[in-house]
Order: structure tokens, then C-alpha cells, then sequence
């Protein structure tokens, strides 16, 4: 579905990500995993349009996309949630999914109306707020919104970045299960996470990523057992049982045992 | 009394309109748009010549008129505002806007002259009486355009696609992208809605106040007094701050003196600055102004070594001193390089200020107004010599700084801008308005020349020689001055504020020293600038002259100590060598500012030296153009 081809990207003149080949297949759910800086952000952004690639091509289903504007590549299907709290924040909830929408405009007033009904059920504290400010959300709210904004797009490919960032654990694992089963409905996913461990997990495949090159691939959990990531991005705490090992091995079980249900 | 407030309200609904038209741009790009008011006068202008000159219906001609005014403003937008968003950070995004006023107020003045134009009233002479209070008809149709204004923007903004898109960009241009919103068009769109909303309020009003080219000066400064009172950004704010304004204005022209109308109403913007910095109606999500304007990334690192500094200072200082017998003695050149340096030492004074430290400050010639006054009063009314009246100004000025920079410590961005604008103009007010001691509109005359006690400098030649030398010494001066560790902490302050103060530099004390070392230049300027005229009026130093020694600054290249001589060369001798082209003075001069903001943002000199180092040294620098803005990654 979609396919990087030795992208080189970078911001001014300075590139930051090297000859990266990248494939997400229909209804996979492939994580990028890498510490900070690694190049994950930059990746995401060339993939929606917001940075120009240098070199490499970019397909989307077939067809090359890598010169075309973030507004093409919305009306394609790949919607982007961007990383941190980037909603509107003096707009309503129901405005922010509107525009959430823009693209389909055409179609008519009610078919976005219909699409934000379809959206709100799986967030039903988006429901319950529809007519609110955004601005004094607590952070998981403003998360799930962006999600939802992304959704409105009805995109083909969903393009996470950090949606873990700044979470509490119930929030974490709230959403990871969401993206589990936009999955499970069809809709292909490229999760860009530094939480490796939990990305990994519902992961089909992973790629990780290091001083803006790929330096490990393969099966999502393979590489979740791999001794090697284990020490490098699971952190020496990890192989020490400190930090958040014990949160995270829950929260994972806890994953599993949903997605099994 | 009930008339004054009518007529108050009436005045006021015309600041609202532009009050309006700057909130929604900033709203949009975080942006004050100082070329706003510009606007107004195009509008009322064009429809002059449509009514009068082609002889088209009313109705005809003021369609005309805003959509052409409208069209102009998309196409001014769309080749220079917008594409420097991306590349300028807020505070010479400030300046660029600036730049565009005096660009509008030079095509005005080619195209219409200087003349003050009258539009007749839309409907009739004849005052309506309502209560016994006689309403001119225009009166209604004034209110009644704010009103529909008003109306029509709320429902664009809060009730159609259109609104939400242009919300969008102002809330979060990068989601905005993401949304497939064209950031640009929404932009340039928003630039030329409030394009038109100010043609349409220059229009309505032209029919009670007479205007002419650089009204736009007026209608800009009021504007954006009015959306400081109301609230930066804010709708309502922009409708309430406009009216307040109006008001304050007629009743303290009705009841004190029309010649102090605008000191009151700066009185009145800088008490809200101070107590309430946000204005009456904060909008709901504020703005970061410390993130958004202190972005000013240092754009291209200029350093010549030290042997390169002295052969080049000595090379200048040979050429300078052997400048006089170049030019022919007959002509006005060599009183125009005197101006030239007078003015050089007080744009040096907001280099320090802006260009090493970046404050912005629209009211550096209060200051020169302090010194030329103060000194020139000494001389002419109680005869103390010119020496002792100019330390005298330098003291005042320095007290005068004091108060300001400590009542603005907290104000940084555009709200420092505003204080000093205001600053600027309340000294303005004060020089119009004093008429027993500063000679009131109508000038100083009667002031000697400079002397140092039997030395005295009457002549061109002589003057030449002391600023020369005063130039020389306050050059050496600051050029220790600001490699010193003195320097470094005030980039260090430009850079990041907070940062700064994380890294234990006393950021107020900072402040408060280049502050008075400012606004002690400008007042050393002020003094010879009288001194050397023999004359001073308030327009000599008012705010004009502040916008002019900013574009000098820019233009010559902010952050470099040599650089702002070029720019006071060139805006003070070319309309002296050209001078059957003085008509395109105001013009070249905004085309100049305008351009060099987009293609030279490091200055002349900036440039210039940085392709000297480079065929030089054959160091690479860090350019312009590949250092990116943080918030640039948005557009």
C-alpha cells in the first residue's frame, strides 16, 4: 500500500534521514521504533507532505506521491496525527472534526455529519463533550481527538506519530487497543512510537530506526524478543527490571489478552 | 457633552474598523499588520477619483473602490507578507509591515499627491436632530457600516467553512496542513479581507475628516492602539478598544486642547499596557508572544578577524575624513552628510537596542525629541551653553528611559513595540501641545550653533569634523563593548530570554543598561540635530522619524555596529542628490525597506560583508536562507 524507496530527508539543507526503503502492507499495523532523534518525526512528516523528500520515492498504492501537497495525500487516504497536542485549540470538538472532514467537503454536509457520528462512537467522551472549547482538555482527550480528526479523513493509512507521548498507563493502553482494532476494520497503520516494548507488541512488523537509518526489521514480536533491541531501546533498565518494565509487561498482557477476545 | 460622545463613537467606529482588520490578521499569522490604515486612504482615495474625477455613481465608485483596494491588498499579501512569514521572525515581520505602510504612503503620495482630498457625504449636508442632538447624516452611515462589518465577520468566522478554515490556520497552521487546508491562500485571503475592511472604513469616514497620503499613518496608529486596549487579536475587543478610543479622543480634544487629543489617548494605551498587558478582552487562547517573537535566529554569523577590523576601520576613517574636500563646497552635499552622521548616532543607539538585543522600539526619536529640546530650551530661553544643555537632555533622557524601561520590563514583542510607539508619541503630544516653552507646532527657532567653550561649530565643515569624531569614539566604544562579556549576554538576551536568565544573566538589569545607552545616543543626535538647524519642530522628531532611523537600522543591517551608517547614508543622500525625484522619496524608501527584508535579511552591510569574508577567508558561513525558523515549519 504504501512504499518508501530510498527516501533522504532533512529540514533546509541538512539531511536528517538516509536512504530509507519502508513498506506497510493493507491492514498491517507497522511500528517505527527509535530514540529521540532518531529521524521517526521526520520520516512521518515527509510521508504526509509536510517535508519534501531530497531524494527516493514515495508510492501510494501504486502510484508516486513524494512532490505531491499534504492536501493531495489526504484525498489519497493517508491521514497524519501529528505528535503533541496538535488540535485546534479555541474550536469546538465537533469544529476540530469538521475540519477533520475538510478534504471530503464536496460530498456534502451530511455525509460528514454522518462520518462524525460513525467517529464519536468509538470515542465516547468526544461524544459527550461535541459542543466544547478543546482548549482546557486534559492530554489524553486531546490525543483521542486528534485521532478521531484523523479518522474523519476516512484515510486507507493512519499515520501515528508518539501517540503514547505524556500518557498515563490506562490512557496507553486504551489506545493501543484502539489502534488494534482500527487495524482489525481495515485501515493500515504506521505507529511511530519510542514506546518499544508496547508498539512492538501489536506490531505486524517493525522497523528500527537509528541516526536516521534502518538498522534492524522484521516481525513485530520477533523483534520484541530479539536480546539485541531488548538492550538498546528497551533500555539496560529493562534486562535490570527497573523502570517501567513491570508497568509495561501488564499493560502488554493485559493487551493480548483483548486482542485474543 | 452628548455631542462630543457622538461624535467620539463615530470617530471610534472608524478604529474599530481597522482595529478589526489587524485583529483577524493577527488572529491568523500572529502578525501586526502595520500597513492597515493604508488601506483606508487607498479606499477613500480611489473613490475620489471614480466620484469626482470619472464622474461614476456613489453607489458605483465605493464598489469600485473596495474591490480594487481589496485586489491590491491580495496582490501586496501575496508577493510580500506571505512569503516572509516563513522566513522572518514576528519582530521584523513588524518591521516589514512597517515597511509596506511607507511603501502604500509613497505610492499615494505619486499617484494623488499631497493634497488633502474631502469626499461630499453620501447623503445630503443637512444634520438630522434627534433630542436636540444634531447628527450629521454620515454619522448613520458610519455606524451602520461598523455594524454590518461586525455582523457579516462574526457569521464568516464562527458559522461557515470559510471561518473554520481561516480559525484553523490562526489555532494550529500545522495541523492545518495536515487537514489539506492551503495555509498560504487562507493567509493572503485574510490579508485581503482586512484590506477591504479598511477601505471600507476609510471610505465612510472620508466625508468628515479630510485625508491625504500618509493618513494611513493616523488610521495605523490608532488601530493598533485600539486592539491593544480591547485585547490582541480579539473581535469585540477591537470593536470596544476602537470606540473607548474615539471617545477619549474627542472629549480630551472638546474639553483640554485638540493639540494633547493624542497624549491622552496614549495616557490611556499605556495604562492598559501596564496594568493589564493582555488589553480588556483577552482572547481565549493566548498566543505565546515570548516563543513567537524571540525566534529572531542570529541570520548570517559576521566576524572579521582582527587585523581585518583595523585595516578596514582605518581605510574608513581615511575615506571619511577626506570626504569634505570631495564634495563640491557649493552644494548641500556635505550638510547632508552632517544629518547623515547626527542621525547614524541615534539609529546606533537602536541598533544596540534592537539589533543586539532585540527589543523592539518604534519610539527611539522620543528620545531624540528629549535631547533636542531640552538642550535647545537651555540655549535659547536661560542661555546655558550648548554643552551643558546637551548633558542636560542625556540626563533627562536617561531618567526618562529609566521609567520606561522599568514600567515595560514585563512587555516583550509587540507590546514593547506598542509602549515605545506610544512613548514616541506622548513626547510628540508634548512637543505640539507645550506652545509656551517648545514653540508648539510651529517650531524652535533662534537655537545657536554647537561650541565647546570658545570653540564654536557654525560651519558644515566644522560640524563634519565633531560628529566624524564622536562617531569614531562611540564606534571603538561599543565595538569593546559588545564583544565583551557585556555583548555576549545581550545576544544572549535576543536569542532566548528565559534561556538568558536560566544562565544566571540578569535579564532586567540588562535591559534597563542598553535602554539607557539608547536612549543617551538618541538624545546626543537630538541635541546636534537642533543644534546644527538652528530650528526644531515636533515633526523633525516625531514618530515619522522613528519608522525612518528602523528602516535606516534594517536596511543598513540590525546586529552590526558600522552597518546602519549605510542606511543613513542612503535615506538621507539620495533624496539630497536626487532631488527632482524628492515626489519618490517616500516610495524608494518603503520599496528599499520591503526588499531588503526579503532578499538581504542580514542588511547591506550584513551582505556585504559576508561575501567580503567569503572571498576572503573562504569560510563557510551560515546563510540566510538555510537557517529555518522553528515556526517556519508550519507554512
Amino acid at each position: 500500500m504504501l512504499e518508501l524507496r530510498g527516501i533522504t530527508t532533512g529540514y533546509g539543507a541538512v539531511p536528517v534521514v538516509h536512504g530509507i526503503d519502508l513498506t506497510v502492507r493493507a491492514g498491517e499495523i507497522v511500528t517505527l521504533v527509535g530514540a529521540n532523534g532518531a529521524g521517526k518525526t521526520t520520516l512521518v512528516k515527509t510521508i504526509s507532505g509536510l517535508l519534501r523528500a531530497q531524494k527516493g520515492q514515495i508510492l501510494f498504492e501504486g502510484q508516486r506521491i513524494e512532490t505531491l501537497s499534504p492536501r493531495a495525500r489526504v484525498l489519497l487516504g493517508i491521514a497524519h496525527v501529528p505528535e503533541g497536542r496538535q488540535t485546534f485549540a479555541g474550536l469546538t470538538v465537533a469544529e476540530n472534526l469538521e475540519l477533520g472532514g475538510y478534504v471530503h467537503r464536496k460530498r456534502g454536509g451530511e455525509e460528514i455529519q454522518q462520518r462524525m457520528k460513525q467517529v464519536c462512537q468509538r470515542f465516547p467522551v468526544l461524544q459527550e463533550r461535541i459542543h466544547e472549547v478543546v482548549s482546557n482538555f486534559s492530554g489524553g482527550q486531546h490525543q483521542m481527538l486528534a485521532i478521531a480528526r484523523g479518522l474523519m479523513a476516512s484515510p486507507k493509512l493512519l499515520v501515528l506519530d508518539e501517540p503514547s507521548l505524556g500518557l498515563s498507563p490506562t490512557l496507553v493502553s486504551q489506545i493501543f487497543q484502539l489502534i488494534a482494532s482500527l487495524r482489525d476494520q481495515g485501515t493500515a497503520i504506521l505507529l511511530s512510537e519510542q514506546n518499544a516494548h508496547l508498539s512492538l507488541a501489536i506490531a505486524d512488523r517493525g522497523y528500527v530506526i537509528e541516526n536516521g537509518c534502518f538498522t534492524i526489521s522484521g516481525e513485530g514480536r520477533k523483534l520484541l524478543q530479539s536480546a539485541d533491541i531488548a538492550e538498546r531501546y528497551l533500555g539496560v533498565g529493562a534486562s535490570l527490571g527497573t523502570v517501567n518494565k513491570d508497568r509495561d509487561e501488564k499493560i502488554t498482557r493485559k493487551l493480548r489478552q483483548l486482542m485474543l477476545d | 457633552m452628548i455631542p462630543i460622545i457622538v461624535g467620539g463613537l463615530l470617530q471610534g467606529s472608524v478604529f474599530a474598523m481597522v482595529a478589526l482588520g489587524f485583529a483577524l490578521v493577527y488572529r491568523v499569522t500572529g502578525v501586526i499588520n502595520l500597513s492597515q490604515g493604508a488601506f483606508c486612504v487607498i479606499g477613500a482615495l480611489i473613490t475620489y477619483t471614480l466620484e469626482r474625477t470619472l464622474g461614476w455613481p456613489v453607489g458605483l465608485a465605493v464598489t469600485g473602490a473596495v474591490l480594487g483596494t481589496t485586489v491590491f491588498g491580495i496582490m501586496l499579501g501575496a508577493a510580500t507578507f506571505v512569503p516572509s512569514l516563513a522566513r522572518l521572525p514576528n519582530s521584523s515581520m513588524l518591521m516589514l509591515t512597517a515597511g509596506l505602510l511607507t511603501f502604500i504612503e509613497g505610492l499615494l503620495l505619486v499617484v494623488w499627491g499631497s493634497d488633502p482630498y474631502d469626499l461630499p457625504p453620501f447623503s445630503g449636508e443637512m444634520p438630522v436632530t434627534i433630542m436636540g442632538v444634531r447628527v450629521p447624516t454620515q454619522g448613520f452611515w458610519i455606524a451602520g457600516t461598523t455594524l454590518i462589518v461586525i455582523l457579516v465577520l462574526w457569521y464568516l468566522l464562527s458559522r461557515t467553512m470559510l471561518g473554520k478554515e481561516l480559525r484553523a490556520c490562526a489555532e494550529n497552521p500545522l495541523a492545518a496542513r495536515l487537514m489539506g487546508i492551503d495555509v498560504p491562500r487562507m493567509t493572503v485571503l485574510s490579508f485581503g479581507l482586512a484590506a477591504m475592511i479598511g477601505a471600507v472604513g476609510g471610505i465612510v469616514v472620508a466625508p468628515i475628516t479630510s485625508l491625504q497620503f500618509d493618513s494611513g499613518n493616523f488610521f495605523t496608529i490608532y488601530g493598533f492602539i485600539a486592539v491593544a486596549i480591547g485585547g490582541m487579536g480579539s473581535f469585540v475587543g477591537a470593536v470596544v478598544g476602537g470606540l473607548i478610543l474615539g471617545v477619549v479622543q474627542q472629549l480630551a480634544a472638546g474639553y483640554v486642547s485638540s493639540l494633547f487629543s493624542d497624549g491622552l489617548a496614549v495616557i490611556v494605551l499605556l495604562a492598559t499596557l501596564l496594568v493589564r498587558p493582555s488589553g480588556l478582552f483577552a482572547v481565549g487562547v493566548a498566543r505565546r508572544q515570548d516563543v513567537r517573537d524571540e525566534q529572531g535566529v542570529q541570520l548570517s554569523v559576521i566576524r572579521f578577524n582582527g587585523r581585518q577590523t583595523a585595516f578596514l576601520g582605518v581605510l574608513a576613517v581615511v575615506l571619511l575624513a577626506a570626504l569634505p574636500w570631495l564634495v563640491p563646497q557649493s552644494s548641500g552635499l556635505l550638510s547632508s552628510l552632517v544629518i547623515t552622521g547626527i542621525l547614524f548616532i541615534g539609529v546606533l543607539g537602536l541598533d544596540v537596542l534592537m539589533g543586539y538585543t532585540g527589543q523592539v522600539s518604534l519610539g527611539q526619536a522620543g528620545f531624540m525629541a528629549i535631547g533636542g529640546y531640552t538642550a535647545a530650551i537651555l540655549a535659547v530661553k536661560l542661555g546655558w551653553p550648548p554643552l551643558l544643555g546637551t548633558a542636560a537632555g542625556m540626563v533627562l533622557s536617561l531618567i526618562s528611559a529609566l521609567i520606561l524601561s522599568l514600567a515595560t520590563m514585563r512587555l516583550r514583542g509587540v507590546y514593547l513595540a506598542l509602549a515605545t510607539l506610544a512613548f514616541g508619541l506622548l513626547i510628540d503630544s508634548l512637543a505640539i501641545g507645550m506652545m509656551a516653552t517648545t514653540g508648539g507646532p510651529s517650531g524652535l527657532v533662534g537655537i545657536p550653533s554647537f561650541s565647546i567653550g570658545s570653540l564654536s561649530f557654525a560651519t558644515p565643515f566644522s560640524m563634519y569634523y565633531l560628529v566624524l569624531g564622536l562617531i569614531i569614539v562611540l564606534i571603538l566604544l561599543l565595538l569593546g563593548g559588545m564583544r565583551s562579556s557585556f555583548g555576549r549576554a545581550l545576544q544572549a538576551i535576543r536569542t532566548d530570554q528565559t534561556a538568558a536568565a536560566a544562565l544566571d544573566i540578569n535579564v532586567e538589569r540588562y535591559k534597563v543598561a542598553v535602554f539607557a545607552i539608547s536612549a543617551a545616543l538618541a538624545s546626543l543626535s537630538g541635541s546636534l540635530y537642533a543644534f546644527f538647524f538652528h530650528f526644531l519642530s515636533p515633526e523633525m522628531v516625531d514618530t515619522s522619524r522613528s519608522f525612518e532611523m528602523v528602516t535606516m537600522l534594517v536596511i543598513g543591517g540590525a546586529g552590526t555596529l558600522v552597518g546602519p551608517l549605510l542606511g543613513a547614508a542612503l535615506l538621507t543622500l539620495l533624496p539630497e542628490i536626487f532631488q527632482p525625484f524628492a515626489l519618490y522619496k517616500t516610495l524608494a524608501e518603503g520599496i528599499l525597506l520591503v526588499l531588503t527584508f526579503q532578499y538581504l535579511p542580514a542588511g547591506i552591510f550584513g551582505s556585504l560583508a559576508g561575501w567580503l569574508l567569503r572571498f576572503t577567508n573562504r569560510q563557510t558561513l551560515i546563510q540566510a536562507s538555510d537557517v529555518r525558523l522553528v515556526k517556519d515549519e508550519s507554512r
